[in-house]
């Protein structure tokens, strides 16, 4: 065999290789849009490859799908779960789950970036955590799980220099996922400093997003948690009218058939999973000393706002409870937790943003609460008796103030 | 400024094969570019070691002039003066050359946050200690100093290996292959690197990316079982998930380096051979890291049992090779770091290969009445299976965020 044949032999398939992957990740196939199913199936599943994605998130938006942004207690599905409610009465609206355990502001800004045209004008619920505003604010791990180089990168190119995208920056080089790629810090660094990224460098951010883009249209329906099932077989349960006393009653009914083996009404399976044993007692005054007043988390909070008002999008805030027994039993304190929630409501009011259904004073409510923090039935009902008029009746348009005081380290500090 | 992890991402490959077209047309024609190659080398290791790294940097040039210096001096000393070779001269040359390694290693136990030590500080040490030892053995004679430097800065091999021998890498250097045998290398090349695309970015994606947080979150969660030893089924597929990712992402980068290596010439030796197929510890032990286990062998393993035999402080032959087992594997928990976990993980291999050993002699001398059949060998793969992926479990120190944090 000549020398010539023998090493086309090598390199010929490495070469075909290189210009077919080329070609399949660079060429835009956003033309593909993910099939109704998908959508169905991905907008409940909670998956990060949704939360991190765009196309399925877009496709959801542009039909009837709500996006419900928060974190842990979204994936308390019981039979009044919001999206339970939604797909079993066939309301105007759908659910698309936004946020997972451990998802907190910083995740929702840039989750948000990619969507920006896509709420425009539209109607959002969002559901604030306040475990979320620890000392330490997010926690950098949490923040890597649902980070998205994709989300990133179409936020740096649209990045003007104002201080929220500053801030917002500086906050992504503290996480080592801001560091993972070189092209993305130095980019961040640039907009932190408040220079221009280079013609290279848009270059550059471009083809990855490009490639990113690809990705996200070829694999992120791929590997859903099938929730849908669960919403499908829970919705069984519930009566054949949206009828709001019957919702409480069955709510309360069931409320007490699961919270049977502990005195603090918390779902049975979960106390079993998670508390049965040494674990409660070990638990008992162990939380005297938290504190969620002052947090970095104030600042990431306000980059979510100000991006939800410069889209003008009308939010649904929900301010949720701790069960009453288990701050009594764990020793967190009271005035804290008032003194919490009235500071979030201030960032917000301040601003314009007025719709919040305030829930945090009821933890003593009974079957309000599925464990400790984590709203199940009665409480999902409580909330939807204001999220259902907020979504399917026509609203006034808020008008926002945005103050980059919320910004700063004093109010992130700040006592009062 | 741009730093490169090797073998990190798509990218890094572009880099390099275009780097290395030159290297490789020069060799497919019968020539060495040495100026060329050198500068090349010296790129690739500026963009591992520079950048956001540059601390790293430092810290490698100033290790590499030490251990220059030391091994020029040992060399000057063992050929200048003709016949001298005394054993202190060899200890003192030995022990110096292991110290940074072992103040880098020594260093987190100590104090948090001090920043010493680059990426690839034990692969150098093992080939400054090799070619020391190879000059007091008289195997390695005129050391020269430009060579020596190619060798330990070979920039395929700098970071993780394989761990490669100085006579071997200088022959290869020295002797170009004819256009055919380079033409076969090209081949093997070609195919080590896609086989570890497979390993490293596929199958070690999947086991280390996407599994391994799963089981190790679902582990966590029992930890409270059996009164706090978290032993659980999730432990049990941490285990194997462990021991999977382990085995792909390392022998992936090995190929990674060999497929390099063979672009420029080198036929750096093998890391792998099927470990998981061995039939004892010991056979795994000669598929498994085997570049390591082979230095360990023979510079550690046999010098101490030659020595003991020397001195006679044993006379029982299965005692020495007993203790020179521990011993060896000792060493080598040690050399993996001061944590409770890596020495276990030694001690552990060394009682599991002492076991084996006493079996294979009992198996020898009843071999009438043990059978020997297709089940039996498949029986005692499954059991070396086990015992390894249950000793990577300890390696990984999971155990140790499990019970103790």
């Amino acid at each position: 065999m000549k020398n010539g044949k023998k090493l086309w032999q090598i390199f010929g398939p490495v070469l075909i290789a290189i210009v077919a992957a080329l070609a399949i990740f660079l060429i835009p196939w956003q033309g593909l849009t993910p099939s109704k199913h998908a959508v169905e199936k991905a907008a409940v599943s909670m998956s990060t490859n949704v939360y991190r994605g765009e196309k399925i998130k877009d496709t959801a938006i542009k039909e009837n799908y709500v996006p419900f942004i928060g974190s842990s207690e979204l994936s308390r599905i019981d039979p009044l779960h919001p999206s339970v409610l939604a797909r079993k009465y066939d309301r105007n609206y759908q659910t698309l789950l936004l946020g997972g355990p451990g998802s907190q502001s910083l995740n929702h800004f840039f989750m948000l970036q990619e969507m920006k045209s896509e709420i425009r004008n539209k109607k959002v619920v969002f559901i604030i955590s306040p475990q979320w505003f620890t000392k330490g604010g997010q926690r950098p791990d949490a923040f890597g799980y649902y980070y998205s180089p994709l989300q990133a990168i179409d936020w740096i190119l649209s990045a003007n220099d104002t201080l929220a995208n500053r801030y917002a920056a500086r906050r992504l080089l503290q996480m080592p996922s801001g560091q993972a790629s070189t092209t993305i810090n130095t980019a961040l660094e640039k907009i932190a400093a408040g220079e221009k990224l280079s013609g290279f460098e848009r270059f550059w951010l471009k083809r990855r997003q490009q490639v990113l883009r690809n990705e996200d249209v070829f694999f992120s329906s791929f590997h859903l948690d099938n929730n849908l099932q669960r919403i499908i077989n829970a919705g069984k349960k519930l009566p054949a009218t949206d009828n709001q006393q019957q919702l409480y009653t069955l709510a309360t009914k069931l409320g007490q058939q699961e919270t049977s083996n502990n005195e603090f009404g918390i779902k049975n399976s979960f106390y079993n999973q998670r508390l049965r044993g040494k674990a409660v007692k070990n638990l008992k005054n162990s939380q005297g000393w938290i504190d969620y007043r002052k947090s970095p988390e104030y600042a990431d909070f306000q980059l979510v706002l100000q991006q939800l008002a410069a889209e003008h999008v009308d939010v649904q805030f929900v301010l949720p409870p701790i069960n009453q027994k288990w701050i009594n039993y764990t020793g967190l304190s009271l005035p804290m937790w008032r003194q919490t929630t009235a500071k979030i409501k201030q960032q917000l009011t301040s601003q314009g943003f007025n719709r919040i259904i305030d829930l945090s004073e009821d933890g003593d409510q009974s079957y309000y609460m599925e464990d400790t923090i984590h709203l199940g039935w009665r409480g999902w009902l409580r909330m939807d008796e204001s999220v259902k008029p907020f979504l399917t009746k026509h609203q006034t348009t808020p008008t926002y103030k945005i103050n980059n005081y919320y910004f700063t380290k004093a109010w992130q500090q700040s006592l009062k | 400024m741009i730093n490169l992890q090797p073998y990190s991402s798509p990218s890094y490959f572009i880099f390099l094969l275009l780097g290395l077209l030159p290297i490789i047309i020069g060799l497919y024609n019968g020539k060495r570019l040495k100026i060329y190659e050198t500068i090349f080398s010296l790129v690739f290791l500026v963009l591992t070691f520079g950048g956001d790294h540059w601390e790293q940097g430092v810290t490698l040039i100033g290790y590499i002039i030490y251990q220059l210096v030391l091994t020029m001096v040992y060399a000057n000393y063992r050929h200048k003066t003709g016949k001298a070779n005394k054993t202190s001269a060899f200890v003192i040359a030995v022990v110096l050359a292991i110290i940074p390694l072992a103040i880098v290693k020594a260093t987190p136990a100590f104090s948090h946050g001090l920043k010493i030590g680059f990426l690839g500080i034990s692969y150098l040490t093992f080939k400054t200690v090799q070619v020391i030892m190879e000059m007091r053995d008289g195997t390695i004679k005129n050391l020269d100093w430009k060579m020596y430097l190619h060798f330990l800065l070979f920039f395929p091999t700098i970071s993780s290996g394989p761990i490669d021998r100085y006579r071997r890498f200088k022959d290869d250097y020295e002797n170009l292959p004819d256009r055919d045998a380079y033409i076969n290398d090209l081949s093997k090349a070609v195919h080590y690197l896609f086989q570890g695309f497979l390993y490293k970015y596929i199958l070690g994606y999947i086991f280390g990316t996407l599994l391994l947080p799963q089981v190790a979150h679902l582990a966590m969660q029992q930890r409270s079982a059996f009164s706090g030893l978290g032993l659980s089924w999730p432990l049990l597929g941490y285990m194997y998930v462990y021991s999977m990712y382990l085995f792909f992402d390392f022998a992936g980068y090995s190929v990674f380096a060999i497929g390099i290596s063979y672009f420029m010439g080198i036929r750096t030796p093998q890391n792998f051979n099927r470990p998981f197929q061995a039939h004892n510890i010991k056979d795994f032990w000669n598929r498994w890291h085997m570049t390591l286990s082979f230095w360990f062998r023979d510079f550690i393993f046999m010098r101490f049992t030659f020595w003991i035999m020397k001195k006679r402080w044993i006379k029982n032959r299965v005692r020495i090779s007993q203790l020179a087992y521990l011993v060896n594997f000792l060493v080598m928990g040690f050399w993996h770091g001061l944590t409770w976990y890596y020495i276990v993980y030694g001690l552990f291999h060394a009682a599991a290969i002492i076991i084996n050993d006493i079996w294979l002699r009992f198996k020898k001398k009843h071999q009438d009445k043990i059978p020997s059949n297709k089940f039996t060998e498949y029986l005692s793969i499954f059991i070396t299976f086990n015992v390894i992926c249950f000793s990577f479990l300890i390696f990984s120190g999971f155990l140790n965020k499990l019970w103790f944090r």
